[in-house]
């Protein structure tokens, strides 16, 4: 599903991304741990098609990201600490929105469908000015699964809700891994981070430099790892 | 049938342009040719019937002018350049081009002047070329200014497609200003006449001229150049640096 | 013979999805242009404004005023028109949603037509509103020409428009970004500036379209040029 190779970036001078080799099969799920500055949100912007790399390969689902960008973008759904979503419009308006640029059909019953899976039905038609911040995080995630993506791209989604939002969160990715959606998440939240992922990355200063099962590590023995790969 | 000088120097130019890669040379040379074309400017060269002693400003001022040209041409090609190689060379390239460009731009915008005073009874006559020059300092200067502002990923790329859309916009920009220029009312020549054109040997003051102001501008582009691609260096091991020191 | 009427299908429906990822934009634009009215309002208050001062500066000569009419109105338009882009990517700067739009694009060129095409009716409304304004304050009869005064509106409207968008993109990346666009924008525009306003002088002095013809002709190749040129780095310009 997933296939880089050699990924390198370079931003003028600084480099934050030093070769990056990645293979995803489908419907699993990945988790991409590391300090800041590892480079991980640069990843996530690449596969996104939001960055193009300097140097290296990025295969999605067979197309080159690069070249056939617009043959990969509908494929994704990505879900930033940055919301993405229109101030001045409607929850309902900003579905809209993106529901016609991806040129959706039966929109209004999708539209509904995304709302019910986040709970956010009641305040369908209010101003996204007047949300709170984690009404905008469900919201955005409404936003990232509109258009049926296989492959959902989440950096850092935990940031800045409480611990009913993201319990919340936690409940609907782990329901959209069960539905065979390939996941590449970024995240500091060792516990809820292990609890959903099937295999485990660490990333540091550009490269990754572990890769591996998650199958059965609790928090404790990843944290020993963690400090082992990242000095 | 092209003259035998002009074939001669055709052919003298590429073993011309390969020793001129040698720094040395390429100095001495400048330097030999600036002197020479100082002294034929004012020694070799009559003096024009109609203008007297001010024409002379004529071989500094338009050669400044072609450099200047050559120069922005030499922006536009090296920023397509870079937009398709994203190589930082081409980009110290266009850099070098701009800056060195806007110099000569001043210093047609500056002998402009100094010879329409005596000639035109005014400081400046809104004559098209020289209009032309000023819209392009304006444009160009805007260059620099988004170079030093843009935050650094997309510094090169912005400058990039300023620098290709400012010579682009050079023909428009010269058919408009001409077509305005119709409507503007030509001050009253002081002195009668203008060029009655150039005489051969005034034609070959002016070629001097044209090769030194030449060799000047490859000159100060090799330099800042160089100057540009050492400090892009010293950045990289800056960072590098700092990754180490942290990790 | 099946593969070119498979190209064709494709290109149909490239073209279909581009109008319809165009018509989404700029519903949503004009949408929340509605919402808040801060860009046209700052618009069109700013180009009364220039009108209004610039009627003071010359003077009480009616006859003066009336030849430098066209200028003070392009003027009041090009400095408008930057207003209006400022405000825009002030509004995008504070919503940062450019990136969520990037992800929906499938040719990414839609987002520049539908911004352009934003900014042009941005500008369409404050000409209708200022219009008026000058005519009675000028003393001209913009009526008698308005058949004429149409075409150099629309046709340089067009060009402020992607010559704003363009550095307004630009310039957002930049530190000092008040100061950038204006910088970028109005040299870049002079020739359509001239163009222009010697049209609308014209036109107000009674002639006719035919001996504006290669005011128009400029300004034309001004927009088509312009216009190829965005289109072809504007995905530099949206990328890193």
């Amino acid at each position: 599903m997933v296939h880089l190779k050699g990924v390198i970036k370079h931003f003028g001078t600084i480099t934050a991304l030093r070769g990056i080799d990645l293979e995803l099969k489908r419907g699993c799920c990945l988790g991409v741990f590391g300090p800041n500055g590892a480079g991980k949100t640069t990843l996530l912007r690449i596969l996104a098609t939001l960055a193009r790399p300097s140097a290296g390969t990025v295969r999605i689902a067979g197309y080159d990201a690069a070249k056939e960008g617009e043959q990969v973008r509908p494929l994704l759904g990505v879900l930033s600490h940055r919301t993405f979503l229109y101030g001045h419009l409607t929850a309902y308006e900003n579905l809209q929105f993106y529901g016609r640029m991806f040129g959706l059909e039966k929109l209004a019953e999708r539209i509904t469908e995304v709302l019910q899976a986040v709970d956010l039905v009641t305040y369908a038609h209010q101003l996204v000015r007047t949300y709170s911040r984690g009404m905008q995080q469900r919201l955005a995630i409404a936003r990232a699964i509109l258009h049926y993506p296989k492959l959902l791209l989440l950096d850092e989604p935990y940031t800045g809700l409480d611990k009913h939002a993201v319990s919340r969160l936690h409940d609907l990715i782990v329901h959209l891994h069960a539905e065979s959606c390939t996941i590449i998440m970024s995240t500091h939240d060792l516990h809820r981070g292990l609890d959903v992922c099937d295999e485990i990355a660490i990333q540091c200063r550009g490269k990754i430099v572990y890769r591996g099962l998650s199958l059965g590590t609790d928090v404790q023995e990843f944290e020993q790892l963690y400090s082992a790969y990242v000095r | 049938m092209p003259k035998w000088w002009t074939i001669m120097l055709f052919v003298m130019a590429f073993p011309f342009i390969y020793l001129c890669m040698n720094r040395v040379f390429h100095v001495t040379v400048m330097c030999i040719t600036m002197n020479v074309a100082i002294m034929l400017v004012f020694i070799y060269a009559p003096t024009e019937k109609m203008q007297g002693i001010v024409q002379k400003i004529f071989y500094f001022h338009v050669s400044s002018a072609i450099t200047m040209f050559f120069a922005f041409f030499l922006v536009c090609v090296a920023s397509i350049m870079y937009l398709w190689k994203t190589s930082d060379w081409w980009d110290s390239i266009a850099l070098s081009a701009a800056e060195i460009g806007v110099v000569f731009c001043t210093l047609v915008l500056i002998t402009g002047p100094l010879w329409a005073r005596p000639i035109w009874g005014t400081w400046w006559s809104w004559d098209p070329t020289l209009t032309l020059t000023l819209v392009l300092w304006l444009i160009y200067v805007a260059y620099l200014m988004l170079r030093i502002e843009t935050y650094d990923p997309q510094r090169a790329r912005f400058a990039a497609i300023l620098g290709i859309i400012g010579f682009v916009d050079v023909p428009v920009i010269r058919w408009s200003v001409e077509k305005w220029r119709t409507l503007h009312p030509k001050p009253v020549l002081i002195q009668e006449g203008g060029t009655t054109g150039l005489t051969s040997a005034m034609l070959l003051t002016f070629l001097v001229c044209v090769g030194a102001f030449f060799l000047l501008f490859f000159y100060l582009l090799r330099e800042r150049i160089s100057v540009a691609q050492s400090r892009h260096a010293l950045e990289v091991l800056r960072h590098e640096i700092d990754e180490i020191c942290v990790g | 013979m099946s593969k070119n009427s498979n190209s064709c299908i494709a290109l149909m429906s490239d073209s279909k999805i581009f109008l319809q990822q165009v018509l989404a934009l700029l519903a949503k634009d004009l949408k929340t242009e509605w919402r808040t009215r801060e860009i046209f309002t700052s618009m069109f208050v700013f180009a009364v404004l220039v009108v209004v001062v610039f009627n003071f500066a010359i003077g009480a000569d009616t006859e003066l005023i009336r030849q430098v009419a066209s200028g003070v109105i392009w003027i009041a338009l090009s400095f408008a028109s930057v207003l209006g882009l400022q405000r825009t990517g002030q509004m995008e700067r504070e919503e940062d949603s450019l990136q969520g739009v990037l992800l929906a694009l499938h040719d990414r060129s839609a987002l520049f037509v539908a911004r352009m095409l934003a900014q042009m009716l941005y500008l369409l409304v404050v000409v209708i509103c200022t219009l008026p304004l000058c005519g009675i304050w000028f003393r001209i009869d913009f009526i008698a020409c308005i058949g004429g005064l149409c075409v150099v509106f629309a046709l340089g409207m067009l060009g402020l428009s992607i010559v704003g968008t363009l550095f307004g993109m630009i310039a957002l990346h930049t530190r000092a970004c008040e100061v950038m666009l204006p910088m970028l924008f109005l040299p870049v525009s002079i020739p359509l500036t001239i163009a222009a306003v010697q049209a609308t002088a014209q036109l107000i002095d009674g002639k006719s379209l035919r001996d504006i013809a290669d005011y128009l002709v400029l300004i034309g190749i001004f927009d088509v040029v312009f216009f190829v040129l965005v289109l072809m780095v504007f995905d530099y310009i949206v990328e890193e």
